[in-house]
């Protein structure tokens, strides 16, 4: 079993430089929008009333009391514990108590079986604790005001921040047991529900994934540009995530593996490759046997290859494939031997190719379809790190409700948090690609991304990929639209990915959740979007009159 | 006027806009008052004259439309100010999942108070608004008596210079209405500045030094609350018992002195006076039935 998305490692730097500059962006149209506003309001003055206001917001943020922010915090804690709202997560025991009824033997594969009990668990305890906690922090203040409790707080020496931090760690807390006990009540049910035989399959892969290129069936590696070919021949998948190579072709397709050091493998000079190719058949062939397939180590600076024992593609398998095993010698193309370490890395680099072997047949391969193992970690590892993850997931909403509790009352806070969270979680990809220009992270670069194009476009019947020309008249419609790609690229930073936090699918797939790949995006997301909400949550509090009729 | 300037308003209004920006009511137009340290000043007025907007401006929960405040010499606006400051809401909005114990604990967190200091203030604030029996219970099983008790204490956990109350003896009992106004003056003879709205006159009459009597948005009366109620045209002689002979003398001196006897009458408590003698002797001694005192009849001490 295969991922059927790229990780890519998360680049901290580029994240944080990108960060930067959408929050450059926000404050000066931000300052740009509230000296407008200001000077309609208050003339020349509004804008010194704004100006007081930040420095203002400035100094209550050096006079914060962590035991305030302690007290408000305990309060949140208490306050759900007593009135009984965690009563709701009794749901889930049920789900727990009826489940097994349904989920036993769903297949006779056992890691397909695996993975359908810990997706079950992950993604109940995902879709369970998120709308609680939402509604929790979505009416935790507006309710607050409007039982007019908040105003015994805020005529004490207690400032809006510290009530905006109080609430959210408050929630955190709250999230954060009711999650620990799921979490705990989820592997224990996990690790009993699956019969000792299937115990071996809750594991936690860890990969190294190398970069993929392709090589055409003529053997080209570069294009008329001269850049490297992304992609391979598409079988007519409208999503193209694997591309193909064709069999009996000089077509492969090609991972550069970095920072492979021997003592890092399985075990020192022990080369593990695994792969999951998808068939393409023209024909129909031998249907008894999979596809062949061989697998060739390159080392390009000493120009050494070494192919390696064929071996029939198992779909819908994990092909494992221990070279020293399968290879007790290795030789070179000349017959020469060749030695893993010596010969074959070069500064902690490797190049694996994979050619089809089967004439007329096709292999798909997309990036995470080979890599090399390293030792496996637990699978409790894996699981805790996903319930992890979906605690980050479960902060960032708290941020967002209690902000949003903040300035608009409770349905409308838990309408808005909830439209942010739809979109973060199912929209965010199409807002990307049509700010970007670029479909599903791949080369094709898309036309008619802008209104004006498409409409245009739509009538004439001219699809994405085709350009409309270089006249005037495109070019102003381009400029124009560009406006609005430019608007919605400003939108799209205004909803966290939500998709980030979503690490079920590499611990169903046996696999181990990569920090860079997974955690650490989750966690520059959560960071990244909670400070500016709490800030607009604090100014928010603080310029509103909680007594306004 | 004489005493620091603890409460400072000039020029005060106050206009409630709906959602679009129009004026919908303008609650309070052009407050203009001082309250100076150590008196009980109090702001009467019918409903809806703007007392309670004027606490609420105060305290900084609404912002003026014009003019200013200023609380121990700071905006309202500033939160440093609440370090000094006390406030007795119209309901006691507190939370209703806590018991006394933690309610005080909570709200002395909130000034920073280390644990002893809470601890220590909460007994006494505890013991002193008499709810000793009922710490432990959730204020959500508390009478409205006893929310307004532990609403008091809340509002004294940081001893505060200046104390806000909104209507203190609303909802009250008699028995705990005098408890509230008995403790308005110890704060008082402490050195408290209090300020207290509310449209209970006989309360305000009872306790306040100042008052200010605000009608449709606006003040109307402002000053000493014996100076405000003084009949200048009317000079009163309190006495001990007198006969009808002694009586019909007195008369008689103040037509020789060309003055005329309006009123010959033996003073008369007032209910509440009557029903917390009653409440008290009652529990002093249970079972017997209380007899007020009359002209050769006085009760057993």
């Amino acid at each position: 079993m295969s991922l059927s998305f790229n990780p890519i490692p998360f680049d901290l730097a580029a994240g944080f430089a990108h960060w930067l500059i959408v929050m450059a962006i926000v404050l000066i149209l931000s300052g740009i929008s509230l000296t407008l506003m200001s000077l309609a309001a208050g003339g020349i003055t509004g804008p010194l009333q704004v100006a007081w206001h930040v420095k203002d917001g400035i100094a209550d943020l050096l006079g914060t009391s962590p035991r305030r922010v302690v007290a408000l915090t305990m309060l949140t804690f208490r306050e759900a514990f007593r009135r009984k709202t965690l009563w709701v997560f009794a749901v889930f025991g049920v789900l727990f108590l009826f489940a097994g009824w349904f989920m036993s033997d769903v297949t006779a594969d056992p890691a397909l079986q695996v993975k359908a009990y810990v997706s079950f668990v992950l993604r109940t305890i995902s879709w369970l604790i998120l709308p609680v906690v939402m509604l929790l922090a979505c009416w935790g203040l507006p309710e607050d005001i409007r039982a007019r409790s908040l105003h015994t707080v805020v005529t004490k020496p207690v400032r809006r921040h510290e009530i905006v931090l109080g609430r959210i760690l408050g929630f955190v807390l709250i999230g954060t047991f009711v999650l620990s006990v799921m979490g705990a009540v989820g592997y224990v049910w996990v690790i009993r529900q699956l019969p000792a035989s299937m115990q071996s399959h809750l594991t936690a892969r860890v990969p190294i994934y190398g970069d993929i290129r392709f090589v055409t069936r003529e053997g080209l590696e570069k294009n008329d540009e001269g850049k490297y070919i992304r992609d391979g021949i598409n079988v007519g998948d409208e999503s193209m995530f694997r591309s193909f190579v064709e069999g009996n072709s000089k077509a492969r397709a090609i991972w550069e593996f970095k920072d492979i050091h021997p003592e890092r493998l399985a075990e020192p000079g022990k080369l593990v490759l695994e792969s999951t190719f998808q068939s393409f058949r023209t024909h129909k062939g031998n249907m008894e046997a999979g596809l062949l397939c061989q697998l060739t180590l390159v080392n390009e600076a000493k120009n050494v290859r070494v192919p390696l024992k064929t071996f029939n593609v198992k779909e819908f398998h994990r092909n494992v494939y221990d070279v020293a095993e399968m290879n007790p010698v290795l030789t070179d193309v000349d017959g020469k031997p060749a030695n893993l370490e010596k010969d074959l890395l070069h500064d902690g680099k490797l190049r694996v190719e994979a050619a089809c072997l089967s004439g007329g047949q096709l292999l798909g391969m997309a990036r995470p379809d080979l890599f090399i193992r390293l030792p496996s970690r637990t699978f409790a590892a894996s699981y805790f790190k996903s319930i992890f993850s979906i605690g980050l997931m479960m902060v960032t909403v708290i941020v967002l409700g209690v902000v949003a509790g903040c300035f608009v009352k409770g349905p409308v806070a838990t309408l808005l948090t909830a439209f942010v969270v739809i979109v973060g979680r199912l929209s965010h990809t199409f807002m990307k690609e049509l700010t970007s220009g670029y479909y599903r992270d791949s080369n094709f670069q898309m036309q008619g991304r802008g209104i004006l194009d498409s409409l245009i476009r739509i009538p004439t019947h001219l699809t994405p990929g085709i350009e409309m020309g270089d006249g005037f008249i495109y070019r102003a419609i381009q400029a124009i639209d560009n406006v609005e790609l430019s608007g919605l690229w400003a939108i799209q930073h205004l909803f966290p990915d939500l998709r980030t936090f979503d690490t079920t699918e590499y611990v169903a797939n046996a696999f181990d959740v990569p920090w860079s790949a997974s955690l650490l995006p989750s966690l520059a997301v959560t960071v990244g979007y909670c400070i500016p909400w709490i800030i607009v949550g604090y100014f928010s509090l603080k310029i509103r009159e909680l007594e306004a009729k | 006027m004489a005493g620091e300037v603890v409460i400072q308003t000039r020029n005060l209004s106050k206009i409630y806009r709906d959602f679009w920006g129009r004026k919908k009511v303008r609650a309070l137009n052009s407050l203009t008052f001082d309250v100076t340290k150590g008196e009980v000043f109090g702001l009467l007025g019918p409903n809806g004259s703007g007392k309670t907007t004027t606490l609420k401006l105060l305290l900084g929960l609404l912002f003026p439309t014009e003019g200013e405040v200023n609380i121990l010499g700071k905006p309202a606006t500033d939160v440093a100010k609440n370090e000094k400051i006390g406030y007795l809401p119209e309901e006691s909005y507190l939370y209703r999942f806590l018991n006394a114990e933690e309610t005080l604990d909570f709200y002395g967190r909130l000034f920073n108070m280390s644990a002893e200091v809470r601890k220590e203030r909460s007994r006494k604030l505890i013991e002193r608004v008499g709810l000793t029996h009922a710490r432990r219970r959730q204020l959500k099983e508390y009478s409205k008596g006893m929310t307004r008790r532990i609403g008091l204490a809340q509002a004294l956990i940081n001893e505060p210079e200046l104390i806000l109350l909104d209507e203190p003896t609303s909802g009250l009992d008699p028995l705990g209405s005098r408890d509230m106004k008995d403790m308005i003056v110890k704060l008082k003879e402490e050195g408290k500045t209090v300020v207290m709205c509310s449209h209970l006159l006989a309360d305000v009459q009872d306790v306040c030094d100042r008052i200010a009597i605000l009608d449709g948005g606006e003040l109307k009366v402002l000053g000493r609350v014996q100076d405000l109620l003084k009949d200048q045209g009317v000079t009163q002689i309190k006495t001990s018992h007198l006969s009808d002979e002694v009586v019909k003398e007195v008369e008689a001196v103040l037509t020789r002195n060309g003055a005329k006897l309006l009123e010959v009458d033996h003073p008369t408590t007032n209910l509440e006076e009557l029903f917390v003698k009653t409440v008290r002797e009652s529990a002093a001694r249970p079972g017997q039935r209380y007899i007020p005192p009359t002209p050769g009849n006085t009760p057993a001490a």
